[in-house]
């Protein structure tokens, strides 16, 4: 058993781990991730009493104190009990030996002699894929795949009870690397294995928990499997979204602001979209909620907007049915369905332009009982059609003051500090020049980023965003997408993007809500939907969102006919 | 989207030809009678005398100056025309922009109203009430704004509910703005032309009413104009004096009245193009119909 309690280690002034705790068992693996220098080497090493630096607290494995051991106890215990894969496979073999010799000497080191030996050497090594003559090969003769192995026969070499793999995999090309993986599997299979990495999918594959460690503290840990589908901790999820993958099918996004050592209160909260006074002063405690644990001071990633029960019926039609959905902070839900599905006065709801006949919103955990100025500060929406929703008769200047002017914020400079401040942010010119135009004289992308800086002028927090490209170009969609994914990483937008077009929702949104005659006929994880739709109207809307295969005279007829066949059939029941 | 009607006005040639002769008539009725040596009551024994250098348009049956009584009848035409227009488009804007905005059961009591305004004989009321009161100008002013408003009411009622449908106005209240902030920021300035064709159309009313009124006698009879100049000229039809007495008073009616229609038609149809477009329908529909027949 290995228990690690309170460990900090600190080089010089520097902290590089701070109150780390954890607790693994027999058969139990333990993924640390996190980005270069988070501290995942040193939290290795200290495990393997190999820390430089002033080493506080305990790291304790069968009961005994791995600090307070002596150089003689530590060389017993490491390579028997505890052994290591290092990072580097090129650095850890020595150039001058074979490896069969490396392997024989890193299990005579711990006393049993003999031709034994050799034969569990060679044993070893074949097991992991080196056959006699590669096992007798010096370092620079095997592959990058290859020494890896080497180095992993070396760490099991006497059976040990702790495996710690410091990115096993990180220089191996993909194939290699399913291999590897594979090897790692049944290798570490009824021991301890620690596995330190940046590398996602490699934690998925190898281990059964997950720890998400930043500048030295945990941030997040749990269930490996709950970790990766729903990321709890903001920083977990910012790891996820980078991290290019085959599963999920948002852009890319990164997180703001790069990892600082020595920042007072919580660790992240200088990259935070969603800190309060409190990040900056306090550090939070790593506390259990739902399954996992988490140090955040607002419990995660906050749900900022909650409609429950929504419902909207025009002369007795039914246009709206009991609405129920959540949006967390920095995320994107899309909402798609066909034309009159209800998605349009479910965002007029929303924003106060339409009165529902019932239901509930809660924005930031608090009910909304009146469309004041306090909540139109926090929620904001953009329109589909630009020139429509700007006046004719404002400039760009008048146009974008206008919230300000409405909410009486600030003084004239500020204001127009304000403004160029939201026209940089969506990338349109701020000078004067541009400021006096009037929105006719612009194109279509430009006006709805000119509705955009609108929008984002009083700095909400949930933007709500009704079909706001279809009436642009492709290739200015695009942009004015890319815009809208880069604002929600720089400043944690949520956003319910109402749209018709699935394929769009696909790169844009991280849970889906696809509505059908006013109701929700199916909600979840975006890539979900779309690779597992379970209700038919979800999966009609997939076969009939845009691909780029070209028609193939034979087969394609026979699948599309198919398809517009069900369409028919469908209509005719109805 | 971008209009400019003064661009507009000037471009058609009706329009411009309103505005030089609106121009020419209220430059008279500014200067003319500062520049007169006449007073317009001052009577004389000079009677029916013809035009002369003392007289350009002769004297009436009084020996009064005919010339100087034209100007200051512009003036009582003009003043009627701008008070009445004030009046009658503040109230059409007032009850008809608050029928729109608040809707309800208050929109559906004042365009009830406004219906019944509508559908009564606005001259014969006015000619009752006015043969009772025997109003003066200001009286006069608001008599007439009194019957027309209720139009130009239902004109705005109708432009102030489709801009408030319209995306800006949407978009600013997703800013949290009163409809204060809305009316004035969005929905006057969106009203602005059509307003202008209203107090258009209100002076021209008013203008025609006051000389309506004045030429059946009815009103103020102290009050110099162009209504009661035509009264009295047709008086004495059989002599010669029509001809510098009757003519150019009827003239400078029909001139200023003209120039009021000229201009409101110009902007109308320039400010909506749709409007521009029915009209051509319904003109085609006259010619198709009269083809046919």
């Amino acid at each position: 058993m290995l228990q690690i309690e309170g460990l900090s280690v600190s080089y010089g002034s520097q902290k590089i781990l701070k109150d780390v705790s954890f607790c693994l068992d027999r058969g139990e693996s333990l993924a640390i991730i996190g980005e270069s220098g988070a501290g995942k080497t040193t939290l290795g090493k200290c495990i393997l009493g190999l820390a430089d630096g002033d080493v506080f607290g305990e790291v304790r494995f069968n009961g005994d104190d791995i600090l307070d051991m002596s150089q003689d106890e530590l060389r017993e215990i490491r390579g028997r009990d505890i052994a290591m894969v290092f990072q580097n496979a090129e650095d850890a073999l020595h150039p001058l030996y074979t490896v069969s010799d490396q392997v024989i000497e890193a299990i005579r080191v711990h006393g049993p002699d003999g031709d034994e030996v050799s034969r569990r050497a060679y044993g070893l090594l074949e097991a992991v894929g080196l056959d006699r003559d590669k096992a007798d090969s010096y370092p620079h003769q095997l592959s990058g795949g290859q020494k890896q192995r080497a180095l992993i026969a070396m760490a099991l070499a006497n059976d040990p009870e702790v495996l710690i793999l410091d990115e096993p995999t990180a220089s191996l090309d993909a194939m290699t690397k399913a291999d590897i993986i594979q090897l790692l599997r049944s290798a570490a299979s009824g021991k301890i294995s620690i596995v330190v990495t940046h590398d996602i999918s490699l934690a998925a594959k190898l281990t059964s928990m997950t720890a998400v460690l930043y500048a030295g503290r945990i941030l997040e840990t749990g269930r490996t499997s709950d970790i990766i589908s729903g990321p709890r901790h903001p920083y977990t999820r910012g790891l996820l979204r980078s991290y290019p993958n085959m599963t999920t099918t948002k852009d890319l996004q990164g997180i703001p602001g790069r990892m600082e050592q020595g920042v007072e209160g919580c660790p992240f909260h200088e990259r935070c979209t969603q800190k309060v006074d409190r990040c900056a002063s306090d550090v939070p405690a790593l506390v259990e909620s739902g399954g996992r644990m988490i140090a955040c001071h607002r419990g995660g990633v906050v749900p900022l907007l909650k409609v429950r029960g929504l419902c909207k019926s025009f002369e007795g039609h039914r246009v709206l049915d009991c609405i129920d959905l959540t949006l967390f902070e920095g995320e994107t839900v899309a909402v798609v369905g066909e034309s009159g599905s209800g998605k349009t006065t479910l965002s007029r709801a929303i924003m106060g332009l339409e009165v529902p006949d019932c239901g509930e919103i809660e924005i930031d955990c608090s009910p909304v009982n009146a469309r004041d100025k306090k909540f139109y500060e926090k929620v904001q929406m953009v329109f589909q059609n630009p020139r429509d929703s700007i006046s004719h008769r404002m400039n760009i200047l008048q146009a974008v003051r206008e919230p300000l002017d409405v909410h009486k914020k600030g003084s004239e400079d500020d204001k127009l500090r304000s403004v160029r401040r939201a026209l940089d942010d969506v990338e349109l010119s701020y000078d004067e020049k541009f400021l006096a135009r009037y929105p006719h004289t612009l194109s279509g992308g430009e006006v709805q980023r000119v509705a955009i800086a609108r929008a984002l002028v009083l700095g909400p927090k949930i933007l709500i965003a009704d079909e706001p490209t279809s009436a642009l170009d492709a290739s200015v969609q695009a942009k004015v997408l890319r815009l809208l994914l880069d604002i929600q990483e720089k400043r944690g937008l949520s956003m319910l993007f109402i749209t018709h077009d699935i394929a769009l929702a696909r790169k844009i949104s991280d849970q889906m809500v696809v509505m059908q005659s006013g109701r929700i006929v199916e909600i979840g994880p975006t890539s979900d939907i779309l690779t597992r739709p379970q209700h038919p109207y979800t999966k009609r809307l997939i076969e009939c969102s845009p691909d780029l295969s070209a028609l193939d005279e034979d087969e394609d007829r026979g699948d599309h006919g198919s398809a517009k066949e069900s369409l028919m059939a469908e209509k005719i029941k109805h | 989207m971008h209009t400019d009607p003064w661009g507009h006005l000037t471009g058609d040639a009706a329009g411009l030809a309103g505005l030089v002769m609106i121009f020419l008539v209220a430059a008279a009725a500014v200067i003319g009678p500062a520049i007169s040596p006449y007073s317009p009551n001052g009577f004389s024994s000079d009677i029916f005398s013809p035009p002369s250098s003392d007289h350009i348009l002769g004297t009436d049956f009084m020996g009064q100056d005919i010339l100087t009584r034209l100007l200051f009848g512009a003036r009582t035409s003009l003043m009627i025309g701008l008070g009445a227009a004030i009046v009658s488009s503040t109230l059409s804007l007032a009850i008809g922009g608050t029928a729109a905005l608040f809707g309800g059961l208050y929109d559906r009591i004042v365009m009830r109203f406004v219906d019944a305004m509508i559908s009564m004989p606005t001259i014969i009321i006015a000619i009752l009430v006015a043969s009772y009161i025997r109003p003066s100008l200001p009286l006069l002013i608001a008599l007439i704004s009194f019957l027309s408003w209720p139009e130009g009411s239902r004109v705005i009622r109708a432009q102030v509910l489709s801009l408030k449908e319209t995306g800006h106005v949407r978009a600013a209240r997703t800013f949290g703005a009163g409809w204060l902030h809305i009316l004035k920021s969005h929905i006057v300035p969106d009203l602005g032309p059509i307003l202008v064709a209203i107090i258009i159309q209100d002076a021209r009313r008013a203008i025609f009413m006051e000389a309506g009124l004045s030429f059946l006698g009815v009103t103020d009879p102290s009050m110099t104009s162009w209504g009661k100049m035509m009264h009295q000229a047709l008086g004495f039809s059989y002599l010669d004096v029509w001809k510098w007495w009757l003519l150019p008073t009827g003239f400078a009616l029909s001139i200023t009245i003209m120039s009021l229609s000229f201009i409101g038609s110009a902007l109308e149809t320039a400010l909506d193009p749709r409007l521009r477009r029915s009209k051509n329908k319904i003109v085609r529909w006259i010619q198709c119909s009269r083809s046919k027949a």
